[in-house]
């Protein structure tokens, strides 16, 4: 187990508040969530999920959570630590798009303040500059390769600012 | 719903004999290679000339915002790749890749804009505010995927075998999984790289967590469970009998070639393995001067298959 992200590190002696079906419904809406209820708990995502033996909370639990309508998903550490891998999702007998499920809570997470920092930083980088890295041109040079055509800046910055990349949490 | 053409196409003849003609497309580099793994390139360009590939220029591309951009906003990872692809369309050219990370989010990018109406309506609008518009068609290819297509002629241009070469082939999540999306091997059995590489004499060894993933998505939120997961990784590879680990993407070599620097097991066994790529492997193989595939770039000593490669 980790102490890596999130905080909800167990199920023993906790008492959830309130079963949300709004919750589940939300879920459901996005890109992906249409099959989420189909969910029979026969946990084969986690058999072959990569972090089963390294989280605290595992993604067939994380599966039966969003049926329960229990936003306290959201803190689990399964959220940030899913490789995205995919393994779950092409193996899911019911056919669930469990991975790009996740993709949806890792942004309803980003929203309420609750993604590692290097996110952050990446979603300032991305904006600042549309790379995510930037390329070594004396390796360039030596291998006799050109210059990494141009990217005009403008183009990407009026892009996020329509869709708010900058102002996404909550709060704001 | 439109439908989805790219999942037919190479089941039509017309099509198949097209793809043996000169072929050309925009390569979409993307940031980690020109940042990292400038010897993939240099590697990647010599293989496209010696088969007549032609790789145009990706101008104005951006990063694909890849699983990162995903996980922050959908949206914005939509309109980010999704503006890639409208420029290549709009041009008028197909799309190839050397990177996993770059095939996966534009594939899975065209995969939404093509199947869910409403995501389109949206990212168009975002579009249209730079003058571009997504259609569809254009074409997103791995470069192995181009490469596959042209086996026969890589066969007959194998001068140099390679005897000897225990490859850990490591395909990558993304160029296969989720298949409805990726759409090239099987997911669970994939092999046409394998058998790229076996063109050159080398072998590729059957390993137990070939199809598990290097870890490197996580070195952005944990760099401790992306290690663990490079170390059971390493550890079988070495186990299983290889002498070197390949890959096709810049992101897990980034866990092959640099995380692994220094790396050891709990006995104090180093989990160093050379680290190649695709292409220097078949570039080696079909005689191309070893200057041009940038071998001094690859971190991890190479010495242990240097007489193999006749470096
Ligand atoms: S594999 Fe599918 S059906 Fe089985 S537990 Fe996981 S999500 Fe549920
Ligand atoms: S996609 Fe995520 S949850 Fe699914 S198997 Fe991979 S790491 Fe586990």
């Amino acid at each position: 187990m980790t102490e890596a992200w999130g905080t909800l590190k167990s199920f023993a002696g906790k008492t959830f508040e309130t079963l949300d079906p709004e919750f589940t419904d939300r879920v459901s809406q996005l890109i992906g969530g249409q099959d989420l209820t189909a969910c029979f708990q026969c946990a084969k995502c986690s058999a072959g999920c990569p972090v089963s033996d390294k989280v605290n909370v595992q993604i067939h639990e994380v599966m039966r959570m969003l049926v329960l309508g229990l936003p306290e998903v959201l803190d689990t550490d399964m959220i940030w630590l899913c490789t995205t891998c995919y393994t779950c999702q092409e193996r899911c007998p019911q056919g669930i798009d469990i991975t790009d499920i996740l993709f949806g809570l890792k942004n309803m997470a980003f929203q309420r303040n609750k993604a590692p920092q290097g996110y952050v930083s990446s979603r300032q980088q991305l904006y600042d500059t549309g790379k995510l890295y930037q390329p070594t041109d004396w390796e360039r040079e030596d291998l006799g390769l050109e210059e990494v055509p141009h990217l005009e800046l403008d183009e990407t910055k009026k892009m996020f600012e329509k869709t708010g990349l900058l102002k996404l949490e909550e709060d704001d | 719903m439109k439908p989805r053409r790219c999942l037919r196409r190479p089941a039509c003849s017309n099509w198949r004999r097209m793809t043996r003609m000169a072929q050309e497309y925009e390569v979409f580099l993307g940031c980690a290679i020109p940042s990292r793994f400038n010897n993939y390139e240099a590697s990647m360009r010599v293989i496209a000339d010696e088969l007549d590939i032609e790789l145009l220029d990706f101008d104005g591309a951006s990063c694909c915002g890849t699983v990162v951009l995903k996980s922050i906003d959908e949206l914005s990872w939509l309109s980010m790749s999704g503006r890639n692809i409208a420029l290549a369309e709009k041009r008028g050219h197909d799309i190839v890749t050397p990177c996993n990370g770059c095939f996966g989010s534009l594939k899975d990018c065209d995969h939404v804009l093509h199947d869910n109406e409403s995501e389109r309506k949206k990212v168009n609008k975002i579009l249209s505010e730079v003058g571009l518009e997504y259609e569809g068609e254009a074409r997103i290819r791995h470069f192995v995927e181009v490469l596959y297509d042209l086996k026969d002629e890589i066969a007959d241009r194998i001068v140099n075998p390679l005897d000897g070469l225990k490859i850990a082939f490591h395909p990558g999540c993304h160029l296969i999984r989720p298949s409805t999306v990726a759409g090239f091997d099987d997911p669970e059995l994939p092999r046409k790289v394998d058998e790229l590489l076996e063109l050159t004499g080398a072998r590729s060894i059957p390993w137990n967590l070939k199809l598990r993933c290097c870890g490197s998505p996580l070195l952005i939120s944990s760099e401790e469970v992306a290690t663990e997961i490079l170390k059971e990784k390493m550890s079988n590879a070495i186990e299983s009998g290889a002498n070197c680990i390949v890959t096709n993407c810049p992101a897990c070599h980034t866990q092959f070639d640099v995380q692994v620097l220094g790396l050891e097991d709990e006995d104090g066994n180093s989990l160093e393995l050379p680290a190649l790529f695709v292409t220097q492997v078949l570039g080696v193989a079909m005689g191309i001067d070893s200057s041009k595939l940038g071998f001094e770039l690859n971190r991890v000593q190479l010495d242990p298959i240097a007489d193999i490669l006749g470096l």
